[in-house]
């Protein structure tokens, strides 16, 4: 059964439609709801966990019905047995560290020494055995973090959400959290709802991804197909670095097809063809400029072969960006320091761009 | 519920009845003979003038020395620093009534000690001074509207942006330069803000119009308001005193609440953290510690040792003062504390005051959380409610309370005079918690929401905790303002129903003034013990 069922939820705020027509089923596992802010994604997590009323729709979780508006049913956010980590983690400045990870216990009226018990487990889960007399304010960014996230394992719900839970922190210890967080959430072995802006992240700690934005889910998928075959061109430009192109096709065969490109002087080139693509059709090309080889000469027998100038070269430490200009278009190219180094100075020397098809997804034009 | 319909009804009967005539308990028709009768007074627009004059000249000169101070404290290197911080608060705590009393003491025109000394020493016979003019009226309130304006200003010269004034030197204004084009125009909307309040209290005040001001003809709305009830007994006449008041209040406050919206677009504070540039003054910070000294000196010490000598002396006129401290005598305390009516105020102001705070507190906590945390139906309106008796003077909400309930069992008894206090500090208390409940952060809640809690929870375990701070400050602040409270009690109070403040103001109207001497120190005692107390169990700020 899946853990979790939305059902046709929308939700307006005076003039913003923050979630329009939103259905979707969730197994198992950690899901990412992803998208730029105000996109509706947060309030996509607070109307699951009931602290939002949506104005139709309803929601299951673990198959149990919670909101539904047409039958009046709306299951307090006390009751609904989930777990709840929060942006800026709203630990209790009153309460030490034991406490805040007590409170739901208590609640429950569980004995002193079981509550006791399971705390202690619980932080040492979390790597916080020797703290639990601070109070929050004398705690880092991190454990704050950690503290809040034990706060809801301890009550062992099957679904724990989660509120972009690092953007608090700063980038290098929001790499290093991102991984343990996936690590704990399933050695805990529950599912997770987990809201994010940041495309990196949903990727490295998600099975499957939500792209939303205005309200609307635009692709659910795994990362991997979300970042190889993005559904429309916001899925495109909001994951990873890529050019957006508009063009033509020109032809299909099998499961490749030729399109043509007026952006870059009515160059063809060849690409996977997308699901029902037709020749005449209009079309965006997507090129993922990390996955693109640059050269000062043509290489023999290649296809997908761009010629431009380079108009400048950004140095970024591991990577470099070329800014290369074709046609009427400008690229910016990303390359590892690992590639062979390119000996063309920005000026007025040809550059070769060699494109793979694997490097480039059609989105069909509705 | 209840509470909105007891805030609202006095509001409302006061209006209702400003439209009728008659005694009360008798049926009336509904005219506007009262009206008629305020605009026909030929001294009405003396008294429109008077009250416009008293409560501005107040507020210009509480709010002007009152930003002087701030600006002392905070930006100069004036000695004893610790010392000085504090001076500018301390008159707060003692009540109005007793510094009018101590200034009527002062500078009555043929008994007051100033000009008895003038005349016994200099042979100067003419008044130089005089307790019932404008001038005296305006000097009394004006020092008691200091606190608030250096309330006010502090925060705005302590947490001023130095980069504001930096940028300034740099594209070349010195340091005086800088100071009048930079650092006091964006004092401006704080200032603005503290001159409309003290001009809204000015409107509101009872003790020194009543006690200044009328025995020397100069008469405002407030005293003519109470005119009508103690003299003339006239509820229509007094009700349509009212609503002109009203009328006043309720403009002067749109005009606070501009005031401070004009404020929020002058933010100077930035988040940033960083010290406040002290500016050293050379010779000047001993004239600045002086001018301190000299405010704490007025506003205080000399009031409270004229005071203490009246109410050590057998009787007051100036040959027994300058006697003093040969002719001790405790004869006044021995008297007052023999008096059943002082006795039964004291006991009587003591535990209203301490029911009044915390069943306004709790009322106003529960009332900002059901506003601000939950979804129930129309709970912006008791928002509206909850704050509207604000608008209005003291001395209206109690005239309206005592129309409501003339002839009802609630008449004459401490449950009237405990509504009528309930009525006027409900809205401290409610603004008290909103704010404190708005700067709690609502995940707080939401947190212990989801992890199990009902609102119930939610309310004890969180929001309850985290309000204590807040809470002790209210809880105290309403019991002292409500222990010294005049204006509300006033037309309460009945044989039997006494209340403390009003009988040393009654002491004082038929001319015992060392017995209301010796009753305003017993006062004052107190009020100093509470405060101490409250300082060391709950470690509280007094900072309002």
């Amino acid at each position: 059964m899946a853990i979790l069922k939305v059902e046709r939820l929308s939700k307006t705020y005076k003039e913003l439609q923050a979630l329009d027509d939103v259905s979707f089923e969730f197994e198992k596992g950690i899901l990412s709801l992803l998208g730029p802010s105000g996109c509706g994604k947060t309030t996509l997590l607070r109307c699951i966990a009931g602290l939002e009323v949506p104005d139709e729709g309803s929601i299951y979780i673990d198959g149990k019905l919670q909101t539904c508006i047409e039958k009046s049913v709306l299951v307090p956010p006390y009751a609904r047995e989930i777990g709840f980590v929060f942006q800026n983690y709203a630990l209790w400045p009153h309460m030490t560290v034991f406490t805040n990870v007590a409170f739901g216990l208590k609640l429950r009226k569980l004995p002193d020494e079981e509550t006791k018990k399971r705390v202690r487990v619980t932080l040492d889960l979390v790597g916080l055995q020797t703290q639990e007399d601070r109070y929050p304010s004398q705690l880092s960014g991190g454990q704050q973090q950690r503290v809040a996230l034990a706060r809801s394992l301890v009550l062992e719900p099957r679904l724990i959400l989660l509120d972009e839970p690092l953007s608090n922190l700063d980038a290098k210890l929001r790499e290093e959290m991102r991984v343990e967080l996936k690590k704990l959430i399933k050695k805990v072995g529950i599912s997770a709802l987990y809201v994010t802006h940041d495309q990196e992240e949903a990727f490295v700690i998600s099975d499957t991804v939500i792209v939303m934005d205005r309200g609307k889910i635009l692709q659910y998928a795994v990362p991997d197909e979300i970042y190889n075959r993005p559904a429309d061109q916001f899925v495109a430009s909001f994951i990873g670095h890529s050019a957006l192109l508009e063009g033509k096709i020109v032809r299909v065969e099998g499961d490749t097809c030729l399109v043509s490109t007026p952006a870059l002087a009515n160059a063809t080139l060849l690409c996977p063809a997308p699901r029902g693509a037709a020749a005449g059709a209009a079309c965006k090309i997507v090129i993922r400029t990390g996955e693109v080889q640059l050269s000062s000469h043509r290489f023999e027998n290649s296809q997908n072969v761009l010629e431009g100038v380079m108009s400048s070269r950004d140095y970024r430490g591991g990577l470099t960006d070329h800014r290369i200009q074709i046609g009427s278009k400008e690229i910016v190219v990303t390359s590892h320091k690992l590639c062979p180094m390119i000996n063309v100075e920005s000026g007025e020397e040809k550059i070769f761009l060699h494109i793979d098809p694997s490097a480039m997804s059609i989105i069909l034009k509705s | 519920m209840i509470a909105a319909s007891v805030l609202v009804a006095p509001i409302l009967i006061v209006v209702f009845r400003s439209f009728t005539t008659g005694r009360l308990g008798v049926s009336v028709g509904f005219n506007i003979e009262g009206y008629l009768r305020v605009f026909s007074d030929p001294q009405i627009l003396s008294m429109l003038n008077n009250s416009l004059v008293y409560a501005a000249g107040s507020a210009a000169l509480g709010t002007g020395l009152g930003a002087m101070l701030a600006w002392i404290v905070a930006r100069t290197n004036t000695p004893g620093k610790t010392l000085v911080e504090l001076m500018p608060l301390y008159p707060i705590l003692m009540p109005p009534i007793m510094k009018n009393i101590a200034w009527i003491l002062l500078l009555a025109p043929k008994s007051g000690v100033l000009n008895s000394f003038l005349r016994e020493s200099w042979g100067i016979e003419a008044h130089v001074f005089n307790a019932f003019s404008m001038g005296a009226m305006i000097w009394v309130f004006g020092l008691a509207c200091v606190p608030l304006g250096y309330l006010f200003l502090l925060p705005v010269f302590l947490s001023f942006d130095p980069s504001l004034e930096e940028s300034a030197y740099i594209a070349g204004s010195r340091p005086m330069h800088t100071m009048s084009r930079i650092t006091f125009p964006l004092a401006i909307p704080a200032f603005l803000s503290a001159f409309v309040l003290n001009f809204l209290r000015g409107l509101r005040s009872f003790e020194t119009p009543v006690l200044q001001g009328s025995p020397g003809g100069i008469h405002v709305f407030v005293a003519k308001v109470y005119d009508a009830m103690s003299v003339d007994f006239n509820p229509g006449l007094a009700t349509a005193y009212s609503s002109v008041l009203i009328f006043l209040s309720i403009v002067s406050l749109l005009f606070y609440i501009r005031a401070t919206r004009f404020s929020e677009r002058y933010a100077t504070i930035t988040g940033k953290g960083y010290r406040v540039k002290i500016i050293d003054i050379g010779k000047w910070k001993y004239v600045t510690f002086v001018a301190v000294f000299a405010y704490f000196l007025v506003g205080i010490v000399i009031p409270f040792v004229v005071l203490i000598v009246v109410s050590l002396i057998p009787y007051y006129d100036y040959e027994t003062f300058m006697k003093f401290p040969a002719n001790i005598d405790l004869s006044n305390y021995v008297r007052v504390l023999n008096h059943p009516s002082f006795l039964s105020g004291l006991y009587n102001s003591l535990t209203l005051s301490v029911l009044i705070a915390l069943i306004t507190v709790l009322t106003g906590i529960i009332m900002a959380f059901t506003i601000y945390r939950t979804k129930v139906f129309g709970s912006k309106v008791f928002e509206v409610v909850g704050t509207m008796p604000l608008a209005f003077p003291p001395l209206v909400l109690s005239l309206g309370l005592v129309i409501a309930i003339i002839g009802t069992p609630l008449y004459n008894t401490l449950w009237g005079l405990g509504i009528g206090l309930f009525v006027a500090y409900f809205p401290y208390a409610l603004r008290n918690a909103s704010g404190a409940i708005v700067n709690i952060h609502k995940e707080l809640d939401e947190a212990a929401w989801v992890h199990g809690a009902r609102w119930r929870h939610v309310f004890f375990k969180v929001t309850l905790p985290l309000l204590r701070p807040t809470v002790a400050g209210a809880l105290f602040y309403i019991f002292i303002e409500s222990l010294r409270n005049v204006d509300v009690a006033v037309l309460l109070v009945a044989p039997g129903t006494e209340y403390g403040p009003v009988t040393l103001f009654e002491y004082f109207r038929v001319g015992q003034w060392a017995e209301a001497a010796a009753g305003g120190v017993i006062y004052l005692i107190i009020l100093v013990v509470a405060v101490s107390v409250a300082k060391l169990a709950f470690n509280i700020k007094f900072t309002l």
